[in-house]
């Protein structure tokens, strides 16, 4: 029987190349968003620390004022966990994490100042207008939250799939062995090509989920835009989960091979002890 | 007679200055004494470094049935985490901006 070989997974560096795809797009999106919500009306006149709104403001723009800043909050506490998540991506180069830290720093600094604008807005002319910025950058944040997500589970399913490459290879080798010392591998070789087969699919589709998120751009209103981008996200978010599917048969093909092959494994026979007088 | 001796002391003159060259290696003479080598400071081979584990995998070249359990559940310990970054992009995806 002819030894199977693994087909060679889809290199780091092609991946690593089409997540950089995002970093433009995940820069200027975010330089955009930078500018955006901090580019408002008039400067504030109160050079104090910021303060809740004063008698300028009615009830219910106090509360609109509180929501807003809620609603900066839950944004500032998703990029922040989206950081960590990032820092944690193997697949690409330092320089690429740096540079969606300083976006996504950048996205957080901007949000922090407008929140305490808000905090510290005292006519309703100019809350208005900063709770309006933070639904106009809301576009952007819709794109870029679920873009870079996707980035970051690509990266973990091509971890996945150079794991079980290296695994594969050690397989292979005790399948060797196993059919030099005449056990019946028939099944074990099965097992391993189908690991081949989903090893090799896995790569490929967190290639495809960056490859159709990484061009995505804010549609910045256009409603045709905007259903396109979610329906591309949609896909994306399909080819990670065929890639934890394959991923879970894969798991299912190293079990069925582990266990074949501590049965083929001879156990040492008890050795015989005889003591003369 | 005193022409006998100067005869006899030219001839070892002679001699010795042929010996002399002999010894020089003039004329391909006496091999030349080894000269000493410096002693080989004998070290012993470096224990291989070991190479960096990832992700909780074992050694790449460690086929045991250990080595592949372990590498078993890395990629198990990664799956789990897979999921967790799947559900993330679902509710990023399903993120709604509150109405003000």
């Amino acid at each position: 029987m002819t030894k199977h070989t693994l087909v060679s997974s889809i290199s780091s560096v092609t991946l690593a190349a089409a997540l950089l795809a995002p970093v433009a797009a995940f820069a200027q999106t975010n330089t955009a968003a930078a500018t955006e919500t901090v580019t408002t009306t008039a400067a504030p006149t109160s050079v104090t620390a910021p303060a809740p709104g004063t008698s300028g403001l009615t009830t219910k723009q106090k509360a609109a004022a509180t929501k807003a800043e809620q609603e900066i909050d839950r944004r500032v506490a998703a990029l922040n966990d989206l950081n960590t998540r990032v820092q944690a991506m193997q697949k690409v180069t330092d320089a690429f994490k740096q540079s969606l830290t300083t976006n996504i720093q950048n996205q957080i600094s901007a949000l922090t100042a407008l929140r305490a604008k808000i905090a510290a807005d005292t006519d309703a002319t100019t809350l208005k207008a900063d709770i309006k910025s933070i639904t106009d950058s809301y576009r952007i944040y819709a794109l870029v939250l679920p873009q870079a997500r996707i980035a970051a589970a690509a990266d973990r399913s091509k971890t996945v799939a150079d794991m079980l490459t290296t695994l594969g290879t050690k397989l292979q080798q005790r399948i060797s062995t196993a059919q030099t010392s005449g056990a019946d591998v028939a099944a074990l070789t099965t097992a391993l090509a189908d690991l081949s087969t989903k090893v090799a699919d896995i790569s490929a589709q967190a290639q495809a989920a960056v490859s159709v998120s990484a061009s995505l751009t804010p549609d910045g209103g256009d409603k045709t835009k905007m259903a396109a981008n979610a329906a591309a996200l949609k896909t994306a978010h399909a080819d990670i989960q065929t890639a934890q599917k394959d991923i879970a048969a894969a798991q299912k093909d190293v079990k069925t091979i582990l266990a074949g092959l501590k049965k083929a494994t001879p156990a040492t026979p008890a050795t015989a002890t005889t003591t003369t007088q | 007679m005193a022409t006998a001796i100067k005869w006899i002391i030219g001839l070892i003159i002679i001699a010795a200055l042929a010996w002399l060259a002999w010894w020089s290696g003039w004329f391909g003479g006496a091999p030349a004494a080894p000269e000493p080598v410096a002693p080989t400071q004998t070290t012993t081979t470096p224990a291989p470094t070991p190479v960096q584990n990832t992700n909780g995998m074992s050694a790449p070249t460690d086929t045991s049935d250990a080595a592949l359990d372990q590498d078993a559940a890395a990629v198990d310990t990664q799956a789990q985490g897979l999921q967790t970054d799947s559900q993330s992009v679902d509710a990023s995806m399903s993120d709604k901006p509150i109405v003000q």
